[in-house]
């Protein structure tokens, strides 16, 4: 059999996971004509070319299309522009920083969560999901509350590819110019008034201290609105599906949900909203009997290698017991997910409200809808019906 | 340019420049020296950075916060001088550190 890979083909994001072990098995180094990029899928590969930063480079993008009106970002960056950016961020994006928003995550989930709950239905995403990580982030970021919805509209257009793609669309195009006008328009208004203590305010006062380029704020601010709203979404989204598909881990989380950490480390391992990401080849490297060149793009298919046999034992078994703590659902190294402890804070507190509030909730998959990317494999609607209640509010 | 020793658990030594402001964890992962992995990128969530820093060099780090003490928890053979290199700066003050490395890092399922 000839394997055959379109990573942007609608029905390979329905189910990309038989082509993904195919894949693994009979093509490790496996090159998509259409797109030129060499595609990896084994752990062992991805690990390595996570590790690998100077082999395997960001420095010219990591989409796997052409990226298209770009500001330089701490993602598309090799050291030491990388470093410096990376430290300006880092350090207010670990578990003990991101702890005290806990109670703001759980009173925004509990706003948008408690006026369906006597209804019995609700859509994760449209409803819940699409909206908690972005009312998080914007709060985090400084943008006001009444531009929320409307930054989460470019933010998906982003992300959104038609099939055959091979470069960043028109509609994509349009929405980063938007974003990039927005923060302008936002930095103009703030500029003259009092430093407020935000990342808009922080990433300001960089700039003035000559710490950071004007383009390289715009490039931070894009960066954290699409990266802080898409994948955080999607990922309670693929929580909300896995527990429904497996109603022995759903009753297991209910016995003991201590284990939601474990559950949610499982999801991502095993059902992680990021797909892929790209490089290319800074030297030359033999991987599988051939030698890539200098200039030559990979794409690393993160949920295969979390799904590859050869690093876990039943790896195509969604098992919450498991707790991998190595799979690379967040990549990995230098440019390992910086949101990564807020998107687990808040993918806990949002499990925690939803099997609190609605534990028996079935999935309506007739209604289900799926987004289409390359990069971020995820439903835009995952209707629900549960028992109604009254929903009592915890204090936490 | 501080210069860091890096000593892996076989005993194999690395001397490198590291700039100041950059973590132990950084020191390593762009000197490419073996033994320190950095899963998650230095936002202390993966204990796979564990190293050991011991004597006078302890003495002048700051004492790790709570942060990097719950998630040296999870690190595999942990001593009283455990730190987890990407809470650790390097600075000109620490020039000639000597960082211990051990023979693992806490990796894989529980």
């Amino acid at each position: 059999m000839t394997v055959h890979f379109d990573p942007y083909d609608h029905d390979t994001h329905d189910n990309p996971y038989p082509v993904y072990r195919a894949l693994r098995d009979e093509a490790p180094l496996y090159y998509a004509e259409p797109y030129k990029v060499w595609v990896l899928s084994r752990y062992a590969d991805c690990s390595r070319a996570l590790r690998d930063f100077k082999t395997f480079t960001n420095g010219q993008g990591t989409a796997v299309d052409v990226a298209k009106e770009q500001m330089p970002t701490v993602l598309d960056s090799d050291p030491p522009t990388h470093t410096r950016l990376r430290h300006l961020m880092s350090g207010m994006f670990t578990p003990e920083a991101v702890q005290p928003l806990e109670q703001v995550v759980r009173d925004m989930a509990l706003d948008l969560l408690t006026p369906h709950i006597a209804n019995g239905q609700l859509d994760i995403i449209g409803d819940f999901a699409a909206r908690l990580p972005m009312a998080i982030i914007c709060k985090l970021l400084g943008f006001p509350r009444e531009d929320e919805d409307m930054v989460r509209r470019w933010t998906d257009l982003v992300l959104q590819r038609d099939e055959a793609t091979t470069e960043m669309p028109q509609h994509a195009v349009d929405a980063t110019l938007k974003l990039f006008e927005y923060f302008e328009r936002l930095m103009t208004e703030r500029a003259g008034r009092p430093a407020r203590d935000d990342l808009v305010g922080h990433l300001m006062a960089s700039e003035k201290e000559g710490k950071l380029s004007h383009q390289e704020v715009l490039g931070y601010l894009y960066i954290l609105s699409i990266a802080g709203n898409e994948t955080t979404t999607k990922l309670i989204g693929n929580i909300t599906y896995q527990l429904h598909r497996h109603p022995d881990q759903r009753a297991l989380l209910l016995n003991d949900m201590a284990m939601l950490p474990a559950a949610i480390e499982e999801t991502l391992r095993f059902d992680g909203p990021t797909q892929q990401m790209a490089r290319t080849v800074g030297r030359d490297v033999e991987m599988h009997g051939r030698t890539l060149k200098p200039g030559d793009r990979i794409t690393m298919l993160f949920i295969s290698a979390n799904r590859d046999e050869r690093h876990y034992q039943s790896a195509e078994l969604f098992d919450i017991r498991r707790n991998p703590r190595d799979h690379l659902a967040f990549g990995g190294g230098l440019h390992s997910c910086l949101g990564a402890a807020l998107a687990r804070l808040e993918a806990k507190v949002a499990m925690q409200e939803i099997l609190r509030l609605m534990p028996d909730f079935r999935v309506d998959e007739a209604g289900l809808r799926r987004m289409h990317s390359p990069a971020v494999r995820g439903y835009t609607h995952v209707p629900v019906e549960f028992t109604p209640s009254q929903g009592v509010r915890l204090s936490a | 340019m501080p210069k860091v020793t890096y000593v892996e658990a076989g005993g194999a030594e690395h001397v490198v420049d590291v700039d100041p402001g950059l973590s132990v964890m950084e020191g390593s992962i762009l000197n490419e020296v073996p033994g320190i992995i950095g899963l998650c990128g230095g936002i202390c969530s993966c204990a796979t950075c564990h190293c050991y820093i011991e004597g006078e060099w302890a003495d002048r780090l700051s004492a790790p916060t709570e942060g990097e003490l719950a998630m040296l928890e999870r690190a595999s053979e942990r001593k009283g001088s455990s730190r987890l290199g990407c809470q650790v700066v390097v600075t000109e003050a620490l020039d000639g550190m000597v960082v211990h490395l051990p023979a693992h890092q806490a990796i894989g399922e529980d």
